[in-house]
Parts: structure tokens; C-alpha cells; sequence
């Protein structure tokens, strides 16, 4: 069994998606292939034109509010109505169908929206000449997981992906944080959106209110949200093994405050917000700041922006960053001294990904023996998808599906951790019997005119094709198990 | 053209079949006892689903809403108190056996009424919703060695996220899989020395499946059906039946999760919550059935992250609250009986004047079955498993002892 393949299709399948035909063949020195990539940048591609933004996204959400809160006031006064006369048990009925009916065509068109956003991601991903870059666009994507499994974030994990992380993709790492730490997604997914200083003008009002009441109420009660303060330092930039204390935790938490959207009465008052990201002066917490032994003056929004940028630029976060991606484009235990040779890379350069990422090319290590990587299920359902050149078309439900029940589902990790990049967490009998069946439900999609599996075969998996999977593939009964074969067959679940 | 089924019994490698789970050492940790929690996500209504009926407060607070044994449509009465929904028939049965148990009155240690933060606090096992990244039950696995975990999920759980050796499950594509294509992968992936052993079990997990062929049809997640944000594969019945299908083997695993959604009941709740009650108790029912003699060694924990409002609100639901009901089931139970201590719902008993008070920390169960029927050292318990938990006691005298002893 081969599995060791050469530098070419390494490029091809371990820094890229998966051949697409003739894409293996194309490469003539694959260091060069994948800095011309970087240089390129990342694929506009005509598949995001007309997508929302995520303002308009936040509108629709606003309208959607207004609605529900409009049916449920309604109707809560025609219960009340009901219930001094004879109290009927339908009335409660009654209405919350009125609301789903009413409700009906934003679902719907939110539904569509969904569809177009993930369609748009594969097509690009099935197409791209850009593979390498495309992939790290995922990867970061995943660095910075925003899972929809938390219902206010489920329509703004996309747009995050095209507007904070595609543009910076082969940038600065200190840009893409903070696009990342502003947009709407992630103020949501991580709560910021509603933290507020105790002692900022708003906090000092709602204490006031609940001091009269005598109680907290759900949801309104006003406080410090240190969910994203954390998990910017624990997941997205030092490492949960920097140093830092619940102290520092919960004065980043602090200079946070404030770091808002555009809630729906913004939208309702006729003050059409210009931006998705609102900064609350009236929710921040005043005061300086002091974080991991740095003293941070007051400055509103600027206090926030100074700790990230300083965050950024920390040797722990070099060293955080460059594991990661040491560990995603090499092996799962990487070399230490490609770790390091990356991270200073980093430091030196100002946070600029892009160094970061010819050395990693341009090193040995990247391209050693020892380096492959298990395709995690969106890899392989991609890698198929590019392989045969299956257009995703505008109904992407297979793809999603199939990623579904393979246990990779489109932006639900379930954890803002993201999904795991080792092979122990994707290799286990259930998972290999899965991608058996997803290689049959794949092969049915292969354009009927291509008659030609094995040449196919070739074409993508090149040296890793071994002559027991080529005899396999030879004698398959049809051209559909042909490619249920190629896809099926050990050598295709590997980036190597 | 040869079924699956009968190409494997004819092939090499169904004569060779490995078992799906190794042997396990048991020594370690006692008796071969077993253990499944189940998680309601959402936030199922205590009161609806143990209606308090012999609470003067009751039919007061919830009119039209309240449910009790002298109703048109009874509820199963437990006592003077207390009945269940009367969707649960079968846990009825068990109840009557000693084998069912609710608890009233429960929580997590996290009070504040978000869906997310509750269930990571009933998943992690602490009183904070980041207070750990990893799950109890995985950390549980971790501490009985020779123990493997088994989640019926597509993404690994909170709950079972850890260091110890889960394996997830869930129901298979539609997509039937050409036997002759097995063939010819069979010997690819046994000269794969990484992908080798795993591939070899997941042939024989399909030849010797947990769950039965026709429950795997309707609805088990089908391709065409995929949407964003549909985690809909199977339902309770299906996936509480696996977990019996793989617990009820001798070797097979002794700690296990499954999971459901949909309990979210704020509007329209009476037929929403009868809908959900009948997949659950369908779910116990299958469970028991599939783990068969191996129920008299199993205990079942079903909670959810929080009870709900006791006032109806204006949409004939409730809203999320607090102390809510968790039940217990399995041959090794001490049940028939309510636990928990009931606080009330009359003027001036609920809490913050809306929802049922808590008056059993979850924990306190976790840790009482995790002592008596696994036989989890109270240090481990307070150390590892439930850091941070030591002013909630564990639960006495959940296990029955006659049982448990053969």
C-alpha cells in the first residue's frame, strides 16, 4: 500500500482540497504552486455575488422580532380576553399557530438564504484554482468556530467566513482578529453583544432597577459577559496555557463592554445602523485595564482594539497559531522545530500569515516522510466532489446532509473549540462505514459522460495510486462502482 | 444479487467477525453494572410531566393546562401527591415494578434560564457554563479503566468530550452499500496498517447491527432530507433502542449517551409535550427491550437543563424556569417511589415568584448512581468527576440491592 505519494500531490491533497482533474498533472514544483496561490489571495469567485451582508441579515432579524413580539402581544390579549369569559384551553392554540403561519415566510426565506450561503462556499470549494488558500480560509473558519447550534448566530456563521476571514486570509493575523472580534457572529455567539460594565452609565441603571425590584429577570439583567474575553485568549490567540489568570480574563472581559450590534429597536427607531458592529459607550466599563502585565488606559472602543492587537502579537499566540497550523497542513504531532521556525516567522514579521505560511512551505519538515493527514469528512465529501468535478449546484441539501451524518455538519461544531484536526477523532469504525456509504451516494452524483474511472484514478491520485486499488477499480462491475471504489478506498482518506 | 447479511455469513470475514467492543476487565471496577443518561435538551415541564395534582396550588396555576388521575384523559397516579403524564404508559408499568423514579424539583447548579449555558452545565458538571471543556461522563469513563464510553451522536457531546476513549454512533445513510464493494475494499484497507482494525469492526458492527433493519428506514436521516440545522436522525425510540441493541451485549459498553431536541414548549405545549412524552416513553420501552437480561444490571438517568415557568403564558406555553423533573429507570433501580423534596408552588413558594424552586442539585443524583451502581470512589467523584461539588451530596439508596447482587 502506498500512502506516501511526493511532493506534488502533497500539494495537491494535503495543502489543497483534492485534485481536480488534471490539477496533479499541472504542477510542476509544488513550493512554487502554493506561494503563487498565496500571492493570488483568495477566490472572489462570481458564486458570493448578491449574498447579504450580515447588516442585512440583522435587519431580517429585526423585522422578524417585530413580527413575533406584535403576534404574541396580540394574542396574549385575546388569551387574557378568553380566560375572564371561559377560559379556553385553544386560545393558547389558536394563536401559536397565527404566529407560526405568520412566521412561515421569514423561516422560509431564511431556510433559502442558508442553502445559498452553503452552496456558494462549496461551489467555490469544488472549483477553485486556488485550493491551498481556500483551505486555509476553512481553517481559520474553524479557528475561530462559531457553531449555529446557538440560534441568534445560525445565519451570521457564513457571512463571518466571507467577510472577516476571506479578506485577511493571506493578510495580517491581527486584522483578521479583530474583523473576527467585531463581527456580528462572534459578539453573538460568545455573548459579548449584550455584556455590560457594571459601573458604565447603563450598568449603573439596570443595577438601580433590580436593586428596586429586589430580583434578576432573564435575559434583561444587564452584567460582564466573560465568555468571549476567554475564549479570545484561551482558543483564538495566547492558549489556554499563556499564563493568564481569571484576573486577566475578566479585565480583557471589561475592556470588551460595549462591543455590540445593532439590536432590533436600532432598526426600529429609523436610525438605519450604518455598520454590524456598535460600539455601546454607554455599556463599557470605564477605567484602565490591566492585561497579562500590560496597563491599558482608558479609550472607549481603542482600550478593546489595543489589547487584541497586543494579544496578537504575543510569542504564545506565534506558538498557539503555529502548532495549529503546523498540525493541520503536516501531521498531527508536527515537528517542534517547524513549530518554532513558523512562530518566529510570525513575530517577525508582524502577525503577516502570509510569511507564516512560506515557511511552512519552505520548509523540510513540511514535506518529510512522516507527514500525512486523515480527511476529515468535509475534506473527503470536497476531495470527492473536486475529483469528479460534481457541481453543487443551488441545492446543496446532499452536501449538507452527507456532512451531516458524517458527523462534520456545516458550522456546527457544537463548541466554539471547533471541530478536532487529529486523525483519532475521525478514524472509528462507525465514521469508515460512513464514508463507505457516502461513497456510494457520491457516485450516483458523477456526471453520466464520464465513462472513464480509471483514467480518473490516475488523474487524481497519481503515484498513491497502488495496483491493488487500481485492479479494484479496474474491475468494478460499473463505472458508478468505479467511482464509488476510487472515493472508497483507503488511499483516497488520506492528505498525503 | 446477494443481500449484505448474506454476503457477510458467507465471506472470510464474517466467519472472522470481531466483536464490536473488546473485552473488558470488570475487576477494576466491580460488578458488570451499566449506565445510560439521557438528555432532553430543550427544557421539558416538570409540572406537566409529574403534575403535582395533590398541590392545592396546582389546578389553581395551571387552569386549563393542569393534568391529574380523575381527568378525562387520566394521569397515572404515583400518590397522593404526584402522577405522570399520561403519555407514560410504560414508565407507569415500571413504576408499578419498582423500576421507574421520578425526582421533582431538580436542577443543575446553574440557575440563570439560558438554554446553552444549562446544558453546558449539566454537561460539563460544574456550576459554571465554561467551567470545564471536557464532559463528566467522559471524565467518569476515564477514571474506571477497561471502560468504554459510547455516544448515539453524528458530533461527539459535550458530555462525552474528554480524554477517555468514546466511540460515537449514529443510524447509517440510507445508502445501501454494494457487497461486492466491500470486497473489493477488504483487502485495500487491510494493508492500511492505520485503518485496518477500525475498518474491520465497522464490517462487523454492520453485520451484527443493534438495531433492528426496518426501524432504520423511515426518516434515519436521509441525504435528501439533510438541511442546515436539522439534527432530526432517528428520534428517541430509535436511538434509546441502539444504546439497548449495543449495552445488551455481554462485552458490550457500559456507560452511554443519547440525546434528543425539541422540548422547548413555549407555545402550544399540552400537544407538543403528549407528542414528546410518547417518544420517550417508546424510547424506555425500547431500550428495555433491546438490552434484555442486561436491564437488571442498568440504571437510566433522564434529565433536562431546566423546568419551566408555573404560570401558563400567553401563547398556551411556558417559558424557561428552574426546578424541573428528572427521571430514573433500570432493573437495578430502587424506584416506585418520588424523589426529591417538594417545595411547593402556592403564594410565595416559587421562586423569584415565577418558576418551580430547585431543591436536588443534579449532581447529587449523578453522583448517587455514579457511587452505588458503578461503583465510583467518592474521592474520584469529588476530585475528577464533579469538581467543585461537595455541598451536593450524593443521593442515597438508589440502587436496589437485591438486584444488583447477582
Amino acid at each position: 500500500m502506498n500512502t506516501a505519494g511526493n511532493a506534488a500531490t502533497a500539494a495537491v491533497n494535503r495543502f489543497g482540497l483534492g485534485a481536480k482533474p488534471g490539477e496533479l498533472a499541472s504542477v510542476r514544483d509544488p513550493r512554487e504552486w502554493l506561494l503563487a496561490q498565496v500571492s493570488r489571495g483568495p477566490d472572489g469567485g462570481p458564486f458570493f455575488a448578491g449574498l447579504p451582508s450580515s447588516l442585512d441579515y440583522l435587519r431580517e432579524e429585526a423585522q422578524l422580532a417585530m413580527t413575533r413580539r406584535e403576534i404574541k402581544q396580540g394574542g396574549r390579549r385575546a388569551f387574557l380576553f378568553g380566560a375572564m369569559q371561559a377560559a379556553p384551553p385553544d386560545d393558547g392554540d389558536a394563536n401559536a399557530e397565527a404566529l407560526k403561519r405568520a412566521l412561515q415566510p421569514y423561516r422560509e426565506e431564511e431556510r433559502q438564504q442558508l442553502l445559498a450561503e452553503a452552496a456558494a462556499r462549496y461551489r467555490v470549494a469544488v472549483t477553485t484554482d486556488t485550493p491551498f488558500v481556500e483551505r486555509l480560509v476553512h481553517f481559520w473558519s474553524n479557528h475561530f468556530a462559531v457553531s449555529v447550534d446557538k440560534h441568534p448566530a445560525r445565519l451570521l456563521a457564513a457571512p463571518m467566513e466571507r467577510e472577516a476571514i476571506r479578506p485577511h486570509v493571506t493578510g495580517r493575523f491581527a486584522d483578521m482578529l479583530l474583523a473576527v472580534e467585531t463581527h456580528p457572529a462572534m459578539l453573538l455567539y460568545l455573548d459579548n453583544a449584550r455584556s455590560v460594565g457594571p459601573n458604565s452609565p447603563l450598568g449603573r441603571r439596570i443595577q438601580a432597577r433590580l436593586a428596586r425590584k429586589g430580583d434578576a429577570d432573564e435575559g434583561k439583567a444587564g452584567g460582564l459577559n466573560e465568555n468571549l474575553g476567554r475564549e479570545v485568549m484561551e482558543l483564538h490567540t495566547v492558549g489556554v496555557n499563556a499564563g493568564y489568570t481569571q484576573a486577566d480574563v475578566t479585565e480583557f472581559s471589561r475592556a470588551l463592554t460595549g462591543w455590540s450590534i445593532p439590536f432590533p429597536r436600532d432598526f426600529a427607531n429609523g436610525n438605519v445602523p450604518a455598520s454590524a458592529f456598535v460600539f455601546r459607550v454607554n455599556a463599557h466599563e470605564p477605567g484602565s485595564r490591566r492585561v497579562m502585565g500590560r496597563t491599558f488606559s482608558e479609550g472607549g472602543f481603542e482600550q478593546g482594539r489595543a489589547i487584541l492587537a497586543f494579544l496578537a502579537r504575543q510569542p504564545a499566540t506565534a506558538k498557539h497559531l503555529s502548532l495549529q497550523l503546523a498540525r493541520h497542513f503536516v501531521s498531527d504531532d508536527p515537528p517542534p522545530s517547524l513549530v518554532e521556525r513558523m512562530a518566529r516567522s510570525y513575530l517577525d514579521h508582524d502577525t503577516d500569515l502570509a510569511a507564516v505560511y512560506r515557511t511552512l512551505v519552505e520548509s523540510p519538515e513540511a514535506w518529510g516522510g512522516a507527514a500525512r493527514k486523515f480527511r476529515t469528512p468535509q475534506d473527503f465529501v470536497i476531495a470527492s466532489l473536486r475529483a469528479a468535478q460534481i457541481d453543487v449546484g443551488d441545492r446543496p441539501q446532499p452536501v449538507l446532509g452527507l456532512l451531516m451524518n458524517m458527523g462534520e455538519p456545516l458550522f456546527d461544531p457544537r463548541s466554539p473549540a471547533g471541530f478536532p484536526d487529529s486523525s483519532a477523532n475521525w478514524i472509528d469504525p462507525d465514521a469508515l462505514w460512513k464514508r463507505v456509504q457516502a461513497a456510494e451516494a457520491l457516485s450516483a452524483r458523477v456526471a453520466e459522460l464520464n465513462t472513464q474511472p480509471f483514467a480518473l484514478a490516475q488523474d487524481i491520485l497519481g503515484p498513491l495510486l497502488d495496483e491493488d486499488t487500481a485492479q479494484a477499480i479496474r474491475r468494478a462491475e460499473s463505472t458508478r462502482q468505479a467511482h464509488a471504489t476510487l472515493f472508497a478506498c483507503p488511499a483516497f482518506q488520506w492528505r498525503a | 444479487m446477494l443481500t449484505r447479511r448474506q454476503f457477510l455469513a458467507n465471506s472470510a470475514m464474517g466467519a472472522a467477525t470481531l466483536l464490536i467492543w473488546p473485552k473488558l476487565t470488570f475487576a477494576a471496577t466491580g460488578s458488570d453494572t451499566r449506565f445510560l443518561f439521557v438528555l432532553l435538551r430543550g427544557g421539558l415541564d416538570g409540572l406537566e410531566s409529574v403534575p403535582p395534582y395533590g398541590d392545592p396550588g396546582y389546578q389553581q396555576i395551571r387552569g386549563a393546562l393542569a393534568l391529574s388521575p380523575s381527568a378525562q384523559k387520566p394521569a397515572h397516579k404515583l400518590d397522593n401527591v404526584f402522577a405522570l403524564h399520561p403519555s407514560f404508559d410504560y414508565a407507569a408499568q415500571l413504576y408499578a415494578q419498582g423500576q421507574f423514579m421520578p425526582v421533582v424539583a431538580a436542577a443543575p447548579p446553574y440557575w440563570g434560564r439560558s438554554h446553552f449555558q444549562a446544558q453546558n452545565c449539566v454537561e460539563n458538571g460544574t456550576a459554571k457554563p465554561d467551567g470545564a471543556q471536557t464532559g463528566w461522563l467522559n471524565r467518569c469513563i476515564a477514571c474506571m479503566p477497561g471502560v468504554d464510553g459510547l455516544a448515539l451522536a453524528a458530533v461527539m457531546p459535550l458530555t462525552m468530550r474528554g480524554p477517555a476513549k468514546v466511540e460515537t454512533w449514529s443510524p447509517p445513510l440510507p445508502t445501501e452499500v454494494n457487497p461486492i464493494l466491500l470486497q473489493r475494499l477488504q483487502p485495500l484497507y487491510a494493508a492500511d496498517a492505520r485503518l485496518a482494525a477500525p475498518f474491520a469492526r465497522a464490517i462487523a458492527q454492520q453485520n451484527d447491527s443493534p438495531v433492528p433493519e426496518n426501524a432504520l428506514k423511515p426518516g434515519a436521516g436521509t441525504m435528501a432530507m439533510g438541511k442546515p440545522g436539522n439534527k432530526k436522525q432517528g428520534g428517541l425510540p430509535l436511538m434509546m433502542g441502539a444504546a439497548g441493541g449495543f449495552m445488551g451485549k455481554s462485552d458490550g459498553p457500559r456507560v452511554a449517551f443519547v440525546e434528543d431536541d425539541g422540548w422547548d414548549t413555549h407555545a402550544n405545549e399540552a400537544a407538543i409535550v403528549t407528542r414528546k412524552i410518547v417518544e420517550l416513553d417508546a424510547g424506555l420501552k425500547a431500550f428495555h427491550q433491546a438490552i434484555g437480561p442486561i436491564w437488571n444490571r442498568t440504571i437510566v438517568i433522564v434529565a433536562t437543563e431546566f423546568g419551566r415557568t408555573a404560570h401558563i403564558n400567553g401563547t398556551g406555553g411556558t417559558d424557561h424556569g428552574t426546578g424541573g423533573s428528572m427521571f430514573l429507570a433500570g432493573g437495578a433501580l430502587r424506584g416506585g417511589r418520588v424523589a426529591g423534596n417538594w417545595p411547593g408552588i402556592g403564594a410565595g413558594e416559587l421562586y423569584q415568584d415565577r418558576d418551580v424552586h430547585a431543591t436536588t442539585d443534579f449532581r447529587s443524583v449523578f453522583k448517587g448512581v455514579l457511587a452505588a451502581h458503578l461503583g465510583m470512589p467518592e474521592s474520584l467523584l469529588e476530585s475528577k468527576v464533579f469538581p467543585g461539588s461537595a455541598a451536593a451530596e450524593p443521593m442515597e439508596g438508589l440502587v436496589a440491592a437485591s438486584r444488583v447482587a447477582a
